[in-house]
């Protein structure tokens, strides 16, 4: 059951910038009072690891595309910048620019795995991915770890059924990492999905592909004492390239359409208004100019919803093109929309 | 015009002004397919080949400046200011999900075209990818 072992070892540089990380990500995070470890030096090494490399923002292409928005700009992530969950599972932090410095980068592989803090809460685990830590077996059994916050409950409407996953930080098809405590958080099932996996997805091709490393680091976000993390910072960086393959820093939400978490402890009911959770249910945001960057608004929404005429399109329906954004509402599945009383529409047949 | 997409299963084309995937052994069918005939596409895109096929034709319009007989390669380009010109879609699909902010804004499914062909196959770096031709209806 055991992965191929890796090869190459963390430089020291990399270490002391990934231990500074995690320090200045607690007490951006954390309110005052609880407990911190940062001390004068490593925060002034957390500053410059934050303040990274802007650099990677220009390798840039041709492509056409539109930015996703952007929650926050600038030199440190701050969970404060980040706007309510609006639909999309997942945000652009720093105009999709990682917090990483040149000194992070090197195309020898690594993995870390952040130690667990006194809450017994994963910290970050960041890792230089190369084919040499990529799985050559199948997933093993992870369901001995019992993350912070863990609860074995099920849902009608939930993909699975299961609200929680335990949720790997690296994801398996990457570092191969089974039951490690240190790389393994709750999270709910459509973070999971449609959050993270899709990152690990393209990741994982990338460097199947092209033979190259990606630098790669997440981070759960925790708010205060919480046991369940209010959501992750996913940053990626191809390293021989530049960035030009692989580049983004987002944030992905822990929720879950039509539950209500207690984050404090991982309790969850259903929703008063099923469906229509304040954490899930509000208006996308604001139209931007190009049809690009309209696009890009519909990211990730899987469906869109009329609100005056109750039925619900594939966001490239033409019915979508033309109605009205003060009618739109967004669903992340096809069973949400369903959920919330819309019907299909009857010209795109979502 | 005949148009050529790779999509994942939402549609989705780039993310952050990046392609989401891309596999040599689509590039070499693409390189058969378009056989002796023109093959349009921007500098973004002719950067994925490391030898450009002979019948590369590079502009930073390929859609525009594409013929009636020709195929086009598009990552990200819109396609629906060009609908009446394209008489075929070869949709490539990755069977993944990826991110994406930028999406397929013409699903040939809506734009009067019937699925000709569909064919799967085995990529360099995905498990099973999935070619469908798309043609416009007679008549």
């Amino acid at each position: 059951m055991r992965k191929r072992r890796k090869s190459g070892r963390r430089p020291l540089t990399g270490t002391l910038v990934f231990m500074a990380f995690i320090i200045v990500l607690c007490f951006l995070v954390n309110p005052p009072g609880v407990k911190k470890a940062a001390t004068t030096e490593s925060a002034s090494i957390a500053a410059s690891v934050a303040a990274g490399t802007n650099d990677d923002a220009q390798a840039d292409t041709d492509g056409a595309a539109a930015q996703a928005p952007a929650a926050t700009t600038g030199t440190s992530f701050q969970l404060a910048d980040i706007p309510p969950y609006a639909g999309a599972p997942y945000v652009a932090v720093n105009n999709n620019v990682p917090y990483f410095s040149d000194s992070n980068l090197t195309e020898v592989s690594f993995e870390q795995y952040g130690d667990l803090d006194p809450l017994g809460r994963c910290t970050a685990a960041y890792a230089c991915i190369g084919q040499d830590l990529m799985p050559t077996e199948k997933r093993g059994d992870i369901s001995s770890v019992r993350p912070t916050g863990w609860h074995n409950v099920k849902y009608n409407g939930i993909d699975g059924k299961y609200l929680y996953n335990r949720c790997h930080l690296i994801g398996y098809q990457l570092t191969a990492e089974n039951a490690n405590e240190k790389n393994l958080i709750t999270g709910t099932r459509y973070m999971n999905v449609e959050g993270m996996e899709p990152f690990e997805n393209m990741t994982a091709d990338y460097i199947k592909e092209s033979g190259n490393h990606v630098l790669y680091r997440v981070t759960p976000i925790f708010e205060g004492n919480n046991l369940v993390a209010s959501g992750v910072l996913m940053e990626g960086r191809s390293v021989e390239d530049g960035g030009a393959g692989v580049l983004f820093c987002v944030y992905c939400y822990n929720v879950q359409s039509g539950i209500t978490i207690d984050y404090a402890t991982g309790d969850s009911s259903e929703s008063a208004d099923a469906g229509n959770s304040a954490q899930v249910r509000t208006n996308q945001a604001a139209p931007t100019a190009t049809q690009a960057a309209a696009t890009a608004n519909q990211t990730e929404a899987a469906y869109i919803g009329n609100s005056h005429t109750h039925t619900f399109h594939r966001p490239d329906c033409s019915s979508v093109a033309r109605m009205s954004d003060k009618n739109k509402v967004t669903f992340s599945s096809r069973e949400e929309a369903v959920s919330a009383g819309y019907d299909p529409c009857e010209i795109c047949n979502p | 015009m005949r148009v050529i997409v790779a999509v994942d299963d939402r549609g989705g084309v780039l993310f952050n002004h990046r392609r989401q995937s891309t596999d040599r052994v689509v590039r070499r069918r693409i390189e058969e397919l378009t056989e002796g005939h023109a093959l349009w596409m921007t500098r973004y895109t002719a950067s994925q080949f490391i030898t450009l096929p002979e019948q590369a034709r590079i502009s930073e319009r390929p859609l525009r400046d594409a013929g009636p007989e020709d195929y086009c390669f598009v990552e990200g380009e819109p396609l629906l200011p060009h609908r009446d010109d394209i008489e075929e879609i070869v949709r490539i699909l990755w069977n993944r999900k990826y991110p994406g902010d930028v999406f397929l804004d013409l699903r040939p499914e809506e734009c009067g075209m019937v699925l000709q062909n569909t064919e799967d196959f085995a990529g360099y770096s995905h498990e099973k990818i999935t070619m469908e031709i798309w043609k416009r209806k007679e008549g």
